[in-house]
């Protein structure tokens, strides 16, 4: 369904993304794994349309057509959704108000709000609390949220699991299986190794703006010297 | 300060709440200081002068002029700072331009004369309230002033587009990356922002009286409310614009050389201990 072509991408003089090359399949979770600065939050921003960084040169397919050139809130009309790092909820929004801003409350079709405070129960409770009120686990919970009331087909997620407690870790990694059993597709970009292996079905791994390895997560599982190699993993 | 004094503080308080009600709605939301603003409350005051005269009715020179700011503002924002858009400096000075541009055009229109807008019979003459006898027009601006702030209040947190508004105060890209496309939202908010300049235009228009350099006197008041109460926020331009309004009248009265001072010297001070005004917040990250 996703294409990404030899893509490289970057701010100003800094040549961030150098040629990556990747695919996300229908139902299918798929991990980009990298430490810190290897280009992956600069990947996930140029696949939604934010700018900067630039991209410079390659092709950014979704279910055949381009997306590069186009604003984000045009290719969150193709039912691609983003969960940014750091969650960047509105701070002077009520948990509804970050839910309803695309659609009416009373919306029936697709991601409705209730369907939302259906998988999140937490935060119905919490419904009338402006973003900037909530915990850091309800932050995540309302940044996926979110993204679901575009409908998605596709969810492009910077570092879900940053700043969560292990519990919060685990429930959200039910909610993104659950997701795939509904045929979605994830893009997953992780620093936390261990959560992105439990839900990936397939994983890049950048460094310098580059993939230097790619294969099925089951497989990376099982070949601890690639992990120390590339992410300085034991 | 007698009853009088505070009255012509309060009124003149509304009066700066509507303009800068307008000036920290784009200010805060497209990240535009702009310039013109003064200059869009000027114009409105002579369309609404010129419309009022005409029709003879208050009441239509007062849609007359919001109607003409708004697409004075349309042309402004999508015929010239589109082209800008991300670089705040050159967007400044596209408005200051636009400002100069705006008051040759009203000199050229109108001439160097004053001009009070008439006001319609019912308004005119005084009234007794709190045991003075007080114009009743400058008591109807105090009430406009308030409605224009409830009506703003309502809009900005009980509908979707207020919703939408705050939301881009917080995080513009973010509103885009949900689905929204954030630029329709500048400019509902840009048009909003212009008719609120050509309301205040007639409404001080009609007691303060219309001149050339009577918009940069506005657009400094309307920048001390707005740098006073915080950027973006409803509540900080009304007690910004009270603040500037009762220290205005406090300083005419009592320290009549200093009445500049009697408002920018306490801003200063304000701002050097919350550096984004009273109701201020930093961009979230």
């Amino acid at each position: 369904m996703l294409e990404v072509r030899d893509l490289h991408s970057g701010y100003g003089e800094a040549h961030v993304v150098r040629g990556v090359s990747l695919d996300v399949g229908t139902a299918e979770i798929v991990a980009v794994l990298g430490r810190n600065g290897m280009g992956k939050t600069t990947l996930i921003r140029s696949i939604m349309g934010l700018t900067p960084p630039q991209i410079r040169s390659g092709s950014i397919t979704w279910r055949g057509e381009s997306l590069v050139g186009l604003r984000p809130h045009d290719i969150a009309a193709r039912k691609i959704a983003i969960v940014p790092q750091g969650r960047r909820l509105f701070a002077s929004l009520t948990v509804t108000e970050h839910l309803t801003m695309l659609k009416s409350a009373r919306a029936k079709t697709g991601w409705t709000v209730e369907r939302v405070f259906g998988i999140f129960p937490r935060l119905a409770e919490r419904r009338h609390h402006r973003g900037g009120q909530l915990s850091g686990g309800e932050r995540g919970m309302l940044a996926v949220g979110r993204a679901l009331m575009v409908d998605p087909q596709l969810i492009l997620m910077d570092e879900p699991s940053e700043g969560l407690a292990p519990v919060m870790v685990q429930h959200l990694e039910e909610i993104v299986l659950g997701l795939k059993r509904e045929g979605l597709s994830i893009l997953l970009v992780e620093q936390n190794l261990y959560s992105a292996l439990a839900v990936a079905d397939r994983v890049y791994v950048l460094e310098t703006g580059q993939v230097v390895h790619q294969g099925d997560a089951a497989t990376l599982t099982r070949q601890p010297e690639l992990l120390f190699q590339h992410l300085g993993v034991q | 300060m007698n009853t009088f004094q505070l009255l012509n503080g309060l009124t003149f308080a509304a009066l700066l709440f509507v303009v800068a009600s307008g000036f920290t709605l784009i200010f805060g939301l497209l990240r535009i200081v702009n310039l013109a603003h003064g200059a869009l409350y000027l114009f409105g005051g002579y369309i609404g002068f010129a419309v009022a005269t005409k029709t003879g009715s208050f009441v239509l020179g007062g849609l007359g002029a919001m109607a003409a700011i708004a697409a004075i503002g349309f042309v402004l924002d999508q015929g010239l700072l589109r082209f800008v858009r991300g670089n705040e400096l050159r967007q400044v000075l596209l408005t200051l331009g636009f400002a100069f541009v705006l008051n040759d055009l009203a000199l050229v229109i109108w001439g160097g004369d004053s001009f009070t807008v008439p006001i319609p019979q019912i308004l005119r003459g005084g009234m007794r309230v709190l045991g003075v006898f007080y114009p009743t027009y400058r008591l109807f601006v105090l009430v406009t002033g308030i409605v224009v702030f409830a009506a703003l209040w309502v809009l900005l947190n009980h509908t979707r587009l207020g919703a939408l508004i705050r939301a881009g105060v917080d995080d513009a890209e973010m509103v885009e990356a949900s689905g929204v496309n954030i630029r329709r939202v500048f400019l509902v908010t840009f048009l909003l922002g212009s008719a609120l300049a050509g309301l205040g235009g007639l409404m001080g228009g009609a007691f303060l009286s219309l001149y050339p350099s009577a918009d940069a006197e506005i657009l400094v008041f309307s920048l001390a409310v707005v740098i006073i109460g915080g950027r973006g926020s409803l509540v900080g331009v009304g007690v910004g614009s009270l603040l500037v309004g009762l220290l205005n009248t406090l300083g005419q009265v009592m320290f009549p050389e200093f009445a500049y001072f009697v408002i920018f010297g306490p801003m200063a001070v304000l701002l050097a201990f919350r550096p984004l005004g009273l109701f201020g917040r930093a961009v979230s990250a």
